[in-house]
């Protein structure tokens, strides 16, 4: 019995801190004509699957990286799908007219620059990277 | 219901004269071979441009994005390629008893951002399947989509119809682990018959705050039809060829994403109205006669679910289609009589994504046809289909998939799905086994 509480409990620390690794792995940025500090994870789902362009009555466009630990961990804790369901998912929105597939970057600079530059653009990036010219949006 | 017309002394009987149609006696084997060259040249081609397109397209992927005065432009498209084998009665049209790879089909797509909140989309589409519609280039969709907000957009012009799970995705097969989506609820060669309109829809999203998300969408316009495509076969096989076919569609899909994560339910409906004219050819009638075909009516009922869930998913959807055809036939002294196309299909699916490249799946696929022609024919009044498929992603954007198909029954000659006349002659078998292999690419 002893054991058991044991393995759960070490199971339940290791889950707990592999999420709180995913969140702080992972910063999201947005251009500076979003003119909010923070976004639901909700919200931030709906927008990075197209089905909400508004986030504080301001236009917005989801940007990806194309691959790596930061975009795994991004998917899994705020979009709920793999990077091949969510490829397939953008090509169903594509071949029924309903949606475009978004920009995505090699590196993190690539989408910190692209976001600095483009209104409405939100992205993600490795928590250790030089956001300068963006918004760091706290998810709630 | 009312029983369909079944047949009389002082009125045309409609199975003796599909009997007796010309198209019958045609040579298949002879005809379907020499289609299978004829396709094979145009598929060589075809999928030349496809290939040699797709792989300029993937080796740039940002090639397909470019600008136009300034607005973004995106390009996709995708070819695939299947084959198909049977035991058992020749299925789609195909000449699968000798193995068939007339199974092809292509998308050019063009899609642009006008402002933020209005869209621009197009799609062309072409396929062949068997002796089903040539290569021949259709408008898939192509409308104006303007957003207001979250919870209201309208979307006009050709739209595809939001039914189902699976309904307006139903030919981009590498969106999915099957080769062949469930054909008693997507039967491939009737797919024209609800795949889109000619008018408007208006969408959303509502949030439910605790219990979910909604997504709705109500639509009206004129209907589509395809005159290559199985409807047109099949009424051309029972000697009552259509010369012109017109109707509308209203309808409305429901999708609710529930508060438990991974799991959506939804509901869908659709009242159609179709006039159809047409002229008998078979011997049956009087070769010529002309006839007019209305709706009365028919409407088609949806409920579907989804539930994904780490590497599985698993689905299911119910329809239930009340489909009548009222024909008028211009001769003296033949009453009216009714064509009852009506049916009830599902479909129970699940699949597992056992690595990055590879999933796997099963799915039941049922129809059950309400009013066969010939009751005592215990195998014409339903299609049973058991499935396994695999698939392997060889890159992003190239897939290859093969699948088993256990069938049991053939379905009514007047709701055809896959079996048709024409290319069985000699009648049916009540049992089909099915490999199919396909491949598809995408850009």
């Amino acid at each position: 019995m002893k054991l058991t509480v044991q393995f759960v409990a070490t199971a339940a620390v290791l889950v707990l801190a592999s999420r709180g690794a995913h969140g702080a792995d992972v910063k999201v940025i947005a251009n500076p004509s979003v003119a909010m500090k923070a976004v639901s994870a909700d919200d931030l789902k709906d927008i990075f699957l197209e089905n909400k362009d508004l986030l504080g009555g301001a236009h917005v466009e989801p940007v990806l990286l194309k691959n790596g630990a930061a975009h795994e961990a991004f998917l899994s804790e705020y979009v709920g799908k793999s990077d091949a369901g969510l490829r397939a998912y953008y090509r169903s929105l594509i071949f029924t007219g309903k949606g475009a597939i978004p920009k995505d970057f090699g590196s993190d600079a690539e989408v910190v620059a692209y976001v600095a530059k483009t209104r409405g653009a939100i992205g993600y990036v490795r928590s250790t990277t030089d956001t300068a010219g963006v918004n760091v949006l706290a998810v709630k | 219901m009312a029983t369909p017309y079944s047949g009389g002394d002082d009125v045309p009987n409609l199975a003796v004269a599909a009997r007796k149609c010309p198209n019958h006696r045609r040579a298949p084997e002879e005809a379907s071979n020499f289609d299978e060259r004829d396709h094979m040249k145009r598929f060589h081609r075809c999928m030349s441009i496809a290939v040699l397109a797709t792989l300029a397209f993937a080796s740039a992927s940002s090639a397909q994005d470019f600008t136009v005065f300034n607005r973004p432009v995106q390009v996709h498209g995708f070819a695939s390629q299947g084959f198909a084998y049977t035991n058992h009665n020749n299925f789609l049209t195909m000449n699968t008893t000798n193995g068939s790879p007339a199974f092809t089909d292509g998308v050019l797509n063009v899609s642009t951002s006008i402002t933020d909140k209005f869209r621009l989309s197009a799609q062309g589409y072409t396929r062949k399947v068997g002796q089903l519609d040539d290569f021949r280039p259709e408008l898939d969709f192509a409308f104006g989509d303007y957003r207001f907000t979250t919870w209201l957009g309208v979307r006009a012009g050709r739209v595809k119809t939001a039914i189902g799970l699976y309904n307006d995705t139903q030919d981009a097969e590498f969106l999915y682990t099957w080769a062949l989506l469930p054909q008693g609820v997507y039967p491939l060669d009737l797919r024209n018959a609800m795949i889109a309109h000619d008018g408007v829809d208006v969408y959303g999203r509502i949030s439910l705050r605790q219990i979910g998300k909604l997504n709705y969408t109500a639509y009206a316009g004129k209907r589509t039809f395809d005159d290559r495509g199985g409807y047109y076969t099949f009424a051309s096989d029972l000697g009552m060829p259509i010369t012109a076919e017109s109707g509308r569609a209203v309808g409305w899909d429901l999708r609710w994403s529930t508060p438990l994560k991974g799991l959506t339910l939804g509901s869908s409906w659709t009242d159609l109205t179709q006039d159809r004219k047409g002229v008998f050819t078979a011997a049956g009638f009087v070769p010529g006669a002309p006839y007019t075909g209305l709706s009365s009516p028919q409407r088609t009922a949806v409920g579907y679910g989804d539930f994904q869930r780490g590497r599985w998913d698993f689905s299911g959807e119910y329809r239930a289609s009340d489909y009548w055809l009222n024909i008028l036939v211009d001769l003296p002294g033949v009453p009216p009589f009714p064509w009852n196309g009506s049916n009830e299909c599902w479909f129970l699916a699940s699949t597992y994504q056992a690595s990055k490249r590879i999933s796997v799946g099963i799915y039941h696929s049922n129809l059950h046809v309400d009013a066969p022609w010939n009751p005592a024919d215990t195998a014409s009044n339903h299609i049973y289909d058991e499935v396994g498929a695999f698939r392997y992603d060889i890159n992003r954007f190239w897939t290859a998939k093969a699948e088993g198909h256990l069938m049991d029954g053939y379905g009514d000659i007047f709701s055809t799905q896959g079996f048709y006349q024409r290319s069985n002659p000699d009648g049916f078998k009540p049992k089909t086994n099915m490999l199919v292999l396909r491949t598809s690419v995408t850009f």
